[in-house]
């Protein structure tokens, strides 16, 4: 498959063509029947900022989906990489350098989109350092991406990176002019992009409050073009509470969910007559976060215990009514690189005990960091809390919303022991749940478990360096059941997707990456 | 005795009276009645958000944990919450109100304008302050309720205190020779006993809605804690299909709080009629 | 003459409280040792940037010279930056401030509206099965959680009966205004079905914030009526005979109301205080709402700021009811 996108994207047009086959008629159709109104999604956390260079997570994705555009783009499921800004790529033989080429495509205040902005853009990222941060770092260096013409875009990596393209997707391209304009004491913008919007994207933004939400009006002048239907205006709301946002769809307040619904509410809202239930195999892993370097999860033992005083079973087909499948390693198994057969850890309170008796340092509570407004998280805490006072081992749960979780995050002092959250599809390939989460060289940026491993590291390193699915594949796997030998994370199940929209919603096309909700597909009817 | 006695000819407050005792006696005695003591903290995720059956009187929340169970070993939680804060905040307020009435003077006031830096903010929005600060445990939210309510009872000992020194037996108390401490304790207090005694009923209620409330908005004690508050946010994410999981623990409060508040009203209507409707007033509608 | 020396009187300890309160409200923050300037500096800053923006924000100098600042960044309206949103917190309570003090204004205005006349209506058929049933009805409205009633309504009106939104403060973003009232807003500008879905948005969130507002306001009037009721200057008039409904609706409501407004400045905080869950089950964009948020995020300066904010309006109404009733009681001047 990565052979496949990889002559696809080299060939461009072509690439483009064969990536997305409803995607070619959008250029070639004029707008007929035309706008059909507001759409409103009911989302399960705010929008505490609209930087596109400071978040990195499904949660927040609808403001970078649809007020930005970056060179490609992931649609469709499986998921596709699509040409997006940029019309072309070439990559040299030594897979260090990558030149785009750039559509006529403008930004929201007329302005084209040039070279320079794609440079500036990654610039940003780089002196950020936040957000999709870990995803360049180690392989784009500050002031090697240079624009050749107005046109023309060129990386240069310093070591082969073969998720290059696939997590592009992320690198955001901002109005650099607008941009510049707006920055305040070397903060690239900061505190103004937080608030305002610079970008091409399918929506240019209308309102913005924090502590509501944001609108964004259709912008007619999208490179890409648009179909004969589209919406008007999107509207992304923050809404903590669950039930909220299913008795605002139920009631046609909203016309979508994010994809995070229990499937307890999934199940009641199956027999309601306007509301419809997008199920899709997904590539979304559950699994607990362990903080691998503070004692006493530091040792082996102590995570393994941890591993088998969880009940699967129970969460998954009780709690979750059998609406996921176990996933014994962190890559789905619906992905390349995830092992065949890995056997994986069973809710086991003798193993768990027996495992705890050797751990060597003494042990104290845990604290479990749960995401308010994702009740699985909060179930799955307690879950666990429950088969470890089982064994013995005491834990305090702390419940917070996302974005305070994501902003310790990474920080050996205050990231929590134990967090019960996703590993979502950023990128489709193994990378995504592997190197980029467990390699040390990732610590304190996508490594958010402080995990080490040399072993891990080599297989990871040389999985990036090379080109073939095939040479890549036995080293994902190998790397995976390291992960589940050495007890890394608690990892779950791999979820489905259930996405809940009004019967009025049309055109939802939905791709692991990003959910639902990049919205220049859809229309109301 | 004989106030028991007289509470009990309102039929009213004898109701209130009722109820309380037989929530009291649940929440000692939880682990007899509780048909499955072990669900505080034990999960039985195959029965889950089941509706209240023979089995289940209130149904079973989102773990698979009997509701009626965790409401009995909830109640225990609020009780002492409340019975300590309360506790706590007039072994502070009333020492502290019967020095500053006593002595109005520099010492008084300064005392009474401290009291009137904790007042200057709504006792819910000061709790959470203090327990968000400190983080989300039981002592913490007791030590928050203490710290913002004993400023009340300091007021009202104050203002209370200021009258009874102009009585008469007071003053002659005084001319006696009698020393400070004494006045205070066997005259003074004495006097303003009925309307501590009042005002401890409805603060009781009062505490225990601001305790809900906080452990409501995530500053309670922690899960697996059946504390009622967290109860009902919990219960929130599977609304409105498991009706019964936000509904029992809503009742609870209500029925609990209304048995202190119907009691102070009893109290009052036997103590100090003068007072009938200020008093639930002051105490009840704190959040 | 007399008048303003009691307001006089009172603005002396104004300054004093307030000053009180920021130390308060900073020995708060520091009950625990945390450190904002880790959080601020975000997840991939260095030992150095850290320890820069600690000294940036001040927080290397000693205690005593950190809080003089705290007083006097409070007295300059500056209360900080938040340290998730990395927004000043002044300029965010502002924003949100015309929410909170809407939904309190019309939860005030209809707890008055019902509360009196009920209060009155029970006092005079006292002990009727009218004062009984209200009786009942003002101690659950004291007894409730705010939290757990708001849900309730929710379930009821909006989902049975469809009648309600079920959150929210307006089904768009706000029209544009001066008074950021949206109500007022919306009629100035002609905007009648905005008008319409403003105040349905109002109904839940004002009825359940009303109704413990309206049982207090209740019982005191109905004591403040009885207590006159009975006084000499009553049957002083009765004796004069003016005729009772006079004396009822002239004198007895007049030194009622003397009575029910002193409880105005409770009430007005008790309106506050159930914002902040009210705010939270109907995610009104309110201060109530950015209490609780950022309470779940830990943004001390964001709670500190909030703490302060309603410190402040609570002295301010209880200043301006102080002087009200100094105005409406004749025996007061």
């Amino acid at each position: 498959m990565e052979d496949e996108s990889r002559e696809q994207l080299v060939l461009g047009r072509r690439g483009l063509a064969l990536g997305a086959a409803t995607l070619s008629m959008v250029g070639a159709t004029p707008a007929l029947a035309g706008g059909t109104g507001k759409f409103v999604t009911a989302n399960n956390n705010s929008y505490d900022t609209l930087d596109p260079h400071v978040v990195f997570d499904i949660g927040r994705i609808a403001s970078r989906l649809n007020l930005y555009d970056a060179l490609v783009r992931w649609t469709d499921d499986p998921a596709k990489l699509n040409m997006w800004l940029a019309e072309k790529v070439d990559i040299s033989p030594d897979a260090l350098t990558y030149t785009f080429t750039l559509r006529d495509a403008k930004f929201h205040d007329g302005t084209p989109v040039t070279a320079e902005d794609v440079v500036y853009s990654m610039d940003r990222i780089l002196a950020l350092k936040k957000g999709a941060y870990g995803l360049f770092s180690s392989v784009v260096k500050p002031g090697t991406t240079k624009a050749i013409d107005p046109k023309t875009v060129q990386f240069k990596l310093a070591a082969p990176y073969a998720v290059f393209m696939a997590v592009l997707p992320e690198m955001w391209v901002v109005n650099a002019k607008m941009v510049r304009a707006h920055e305040k004491n070397g903060d690239w913008g900061g505190a103004w992009l937080a608030r305002n919007e610079a970008g091409s994207g399918s929506f240019r933004l209308a309102h913005y409050d924090p502590a509501v939400g944001f609108s964004a009006n259709r912008f007619p002048g999208h490179f890409m073009g648009w179909g004969p239907e589209y919406l008007d205006t999107v509207e992304f709301l923050g809404i903590l509470e669950v039930a909220s946002r299913v008795l605002g769809l139920e009631k046609g307040e909203f016309d979508a969910l994010d994809g995070f619904t229990p499937y307890d509410q999934i199940k009641r809202m199956r027999g309601k007559p306007n509301v419809q239930i997008l199920a899709k195999p997904s590539l979304r892993t559950m699994y607990f976060i362990i903080h691998n370097r503070r004692a006493p999860l530091d040792d082996v033992n102590m995570r393994r215990a941890l591993c088998y005083a969880f009940d699967y079973n129970g969460f998954i087909n009780n709690l979750l009514d059998g609406s996921v499948v176990r996933n014994a390693g962190i890559i789905p198994d619906t992905m390349w690189g995830a092992p065949k057969n890995l056997a994986g850890y069973t809710y086991d309170l003798d193993k768990a005990r027996a495992a705890l008796a050797k751990v060597k340092g003494p042990i104290r509570t845990l604290t479990i960091n749960a995401l308010a407004g994702y009740p699985q998280s909060g179930q799955a805490a307690e879950l666990l809390q429950s088969g470890l006072a089982k064994i013995g081992v005491k834990t305090t749960i702390l419940s917070q919303p996302w974005p305070v979780v994501a902003a310790k995050l990474g920080n050996e002092q205050l990231s929590a022991d134990l967090i019960p959250l996703w590993r979502s599809a950023y990128f489709a390939d193994p990378h995504n749940w592997t190197g980029y989460i467990y390699n040390s060289k990732q610590i304190g940026k996508g490594n958010l478990s402080f995990f080490s491993n040399k072993r891990f590291d080599e297989l990871t390193d040389k999985a990036l360096v090379l080109v073939k699915q095939a040479d890549r594949q036995p080293l994902y796997e190998e790397a995976s059941r390291i992960l589940v030998d050495q007890a890394a994370g608690l990892f779950i199940y791999n979820t489905n997707y259930y996405g809940a929209f009004d019967k009025k919603v049309h055109g939802v096309r939905y791709c692991p990456i990003g959910d639902a909700q990049d919205m220049r597909w859809q229309w109301l009817a | 005795m004989k106030l028991l006695g007289r509470i009990a000819r309102d039929r009213v407050a004898l109701a209130g009276l009722i109820v309380l005792a037989v929530i009291v006696l649940a929440a000692i005695f939880a682990p007899v009645l509780a048909p499955y003591p072990l669900d505080v903290n034990t999960y039985h995720t195959a029965q889950r958000l089941l509706p209240p059956s023979a089995a289940h009187w209130f149904g079973t929340d989102q773990m698979g944990g009997d509701i009626f169970s965790r409401l009995l070993f909830g109640a225990r939680i609020t009780l002492i919450t409340a019975v300590i804060a309360v506790a706590v905040s007039v072994a502070i307020g009333v020492p502290i109100g019967l020095v500053g009435g006593y002595w109005p003077g520099f010492a008084g006031d300064g005392l009474m304008r401290v009291s009137d830096v904790f007042l200057a903010v709504p006792q819910i929005v000061l709790a959470m302050a203090i327990a968000a600060t400190l983080g989300p445990q039981i002592q913490n939210v007791i030590l928050a309720l203490s710290l913002t309510y004993w400023p009340f009872w300091a007021r009202l000992v104050y203002a209370e205190t200021r009258n009874a020194k102009n009585e008469i037996y007071v003053e002659a108390a005084v001319a006696l020779g009698v020393p400070p401490w004494r006045v205070m304790v066997l005259h003074i207090l004495p006097a303003i006993a009925p309307s501590l005694i009042i005002r401890t009923s409805i603060g009781l209620g009062g505490t225990i809605l601001v305790a809900s409330a906080l452990g409501f908005l995530g500053l309670g004690p922690p899960p697996p804690s059946p504390e009622w508050g967290r109860m009902i946010a919990d219960a929130r994410a599977f609304l409105p299909g498991a009706w019964w999981d936000a509904a029992a623990p809503g009742i609870a409060i209500l029925v609990l709080v209304m048995a202190f508040n119907l009691i102070g009203d009893g109290l009052r209507d036997v103590l100090d009629p003068k007072l009938r409707g200020q008093a639930a007033a002051k105490g009840g509608a704190v959040d | 003459m007399r008048l303003l020396g009691l307001i006089a009187r009172r603005l002396v300890w104004v300054p004093a409280t307030l000053i009180g309160l920021v130390v308060l409200v900073f020995v708060i923050s520091h009950l625990v040792p945390s450190d904002p300037a880790r959080i601020l500096a975000g997840e991939n800053a260095t030992t150095a940037q850290v320890a820069a923006l600690r000294h940036k924000m001040g927080l290397d100098q000693p205690l005593p010279v950190q809080l003089l600042r705290y007083v006097i960044d409070v007295a300059r309206g500056n209360m900080g930056v938040s340290l998730y949103t990395q927004t000043p917190v002044a300029g965010e309570i502002w924003r949100r401030l015309p929410a909170t003090m809407e939904l309190a204004f019309y939860a005030m205005l209809l707890a008055v509206l019902l509360g009196v006349p009920l209060g009155v209506v029970a006092a005079l058929r006292r002990n009727s099965w009218f004062d009984h049933v209200l009786r009942v009805v003002t101690v659950s409205g004291l007894a409730i959680a705010a939290f757990w009633f708001a849900i309730l309504l929710q379930l009821l009106f909006s989902m049975w009966l469809n009648l309600t939104p079920v959150q929210g403060r307006i089904s768009d973003f706000g029209p544009s205004g001066v008074t950021g009232f949206y109500t007022i807003d919306a009629a100035i500008s002609g905007n009648w079905s905005t008008e319409l879905d403003v105040l349905r948005h109002l109904a839940l969130p004002v009825i359940t914030l009303a109704f413990p507002a309206m049982a207090t306001i209740v019982r005191f009037t109905r004591a403040g009526v009885i207590g006159t009721l009975g006084s000499f200057f009553v049957d002083y008039q009765r004796a004069m005979g003016v005729p009772w409904r006079v004396t009822v609706w002239r004198y007895v409501l007049r030194s009622a109301l003397t009575g029910t407004l002193t409880q105005i400045g409770l009430v007005f905080g008790n309106l506050l205080a159930g914002a902040v869950v009210v705010e939270a089950v109907f995610d009104w964009p309110g201060l109530g709402q950015f209490a609780v948020n950022s309470i779940l995020q830990s943004d001390y300066n964001a709670i500190l700021g909030f703490t302060i904010y309603v410190g402040v309006m609570f002295i301010v109404v209880n200043l301006l009811i102080d002087v009200g009733q100094v105005l409406l009681d004749p025996r007061g001047r």
